[in-house]
């Protein structure tokens, strides 16, 4: 009997234990993801304004706004960019992103898959290790697994200016992005999106009432500006991705460390009542053995 | 006059000021109170602002982008890479 009361005694305490790792682990989410946060909004102001500006240079300019960003291409050699977490404990946010990368690849490059000319562009490890695991017969060009925990926009400008020169120079023609939209701590979006060639650049501004009053001085000419703007935007969009999918973690770790932590809060409880139970059966037991014993002392 | 500066990671100023002289790529220029709209590139070098109190203030930069329209002036930097 005593056995088993020190065989739940155990599991209690190693319960206890993982409850505050648990525990712990959600603290240090909500923190992180504060910051995660933090830095969404602070990007905010710079890329709504370049935006303005990219919209005012358009505005101006008559005609086709040509860039090297969104000329036509045939989809004959698609890069996927796989932007998921490092690490695990945060439920099913990667499995999210990967189910999304992977309905975007069998909707559109089934053909590219077989052929092995889908290309792979890997940030967060896990994304880098299922590529690895289940498309192994695709190339994998660049991959970003050991991120510190907050992304710079120098790193993100590392990673776009690669993918621009490959862009330019056609090793590649389409870019997919997959990456989880950031809502709330327990709401992420996992989407996977188109993100070059971009859609033609609407110049139909300069038509509609959008035309503003004054007319701008442009330095150096518009065309130069256009294809200054263009990449800074590009690049500005895929930090807010990064950005994005590093908040969802951290959100998405955050609901699974806090369920983690009910659920161990509801098996203590029913260890609990279980090691009472036994704990009563084994007093119980003992005495009755005693006043039997004594009955029968007495009897003598 | 207000100026906005900023960065894609933060919000480097923010406030009226008398004037701010860019370094845009054709070459460096001021902007004061009644500037005509103009959208320029720049390029490395310093952002100088002058506030209305008289007090300066330097950025360096190591691109970016000036916007001046109705005396609202937004330059979209990138600040220079940090030395190891």
């Amino acid at each position: 009997m005593s056995g088993q009361l020190k065989e739940v005694r155990e599991r209690i305490k190693s319960v206890i234990s993982t409850q505050q790792i648990t525990k712990a682990m959600k603290m240090v989410s909500a923190a992180k993801l504060r910051r995660a946060q933090q830095a969404i909004t602070e990007i905010r102001p710079y890329s709504d304004r370049l935006q303005k500006v990219l919209k005012h240079v358009l505005t101006s300019l008559e005609g086709e706004a040509d860039s090297v960003f969104n000329r036509k291409t045939e989809l004959k050699k698609p890069l996927i960019i796989l932007n998921t977490s490092s690490r695990g404990l945060c439920g099913a946010f990667n499995t999210n992103i990967l189910k999304a990368a992977i309905a975007e690849i069998e909707d559109k490059y089934k053909s590219n898959e077989a052929d092995g000319s889908l290309i792979f562009l890997c940030v967060g490890k896990k994304g880098h290790d299922y590529v690895k695991k289940h498309y192994n017969k695709c190339v994998i060009i660049a991959d970003w697994v050991n991120l510190p925990n907050h992304m710079s926009f120098e790193q993100v400008e590392e990673i776009a200016e690669l993918i621009f020169e490959k862009f330019e120079n056609g090793e590649i023609d389409t870019v997919e992005v997959a990456y989880s939209r950031f809502k709330n701590a327990g709401v992420q979006y996992p989407e996977a999106l188109r993100y070059l060639p971009v859609a033609q650049l609407d110049t139909d501004y300069s038509k509609k009432k959008h035309r503003k009053r004054a007319d701008y001085v442009f330095e150096p000419d518009k065309v130069t500006l256009l294809n200054e703007l263009v990449p800074s935007i590009l690049k500005t969009q895929l930090h807010r991705y990064f950005l994005d999918t590093h908040a969802s973690e951290h959100g998405a770790r955050m609901t699974a460390m806090d369920k983690a932590t009910e659920n161990a809060e509801e098996l203590l409880k029913e260890l609990r009542i279980g090691y009472n139970k036994a704990r009563q059966a084994a007093i119980t037991t003992e005495i009755s053995e005693i006043v039997g014993g004594a009955a029968a002392l007495e009897g003598a | 006059m207000k100026v906005f500066v900023l960065t894609p990671e933060k919000e480097l100023f923010n406030g009226n000021v008398t004037s701010v002289k860019v370094p845009g790529v054709v070459g460096q220029f001021e902007i004061l109170k009644g500037h005509a709209p103009i959208v320029s590139g720049l390029s490395k070098g310093d952002v100088r602002i002058t506030l209305e109190s008289g007090e300066k203030q330097v950025f360096k930069i190591a691109r970016g982008f000036v916007e001046v329209f109705n005396d609202e002036v937004s330059v979209l930097v990138q600040e220079p890479k940090k030395e190891n």
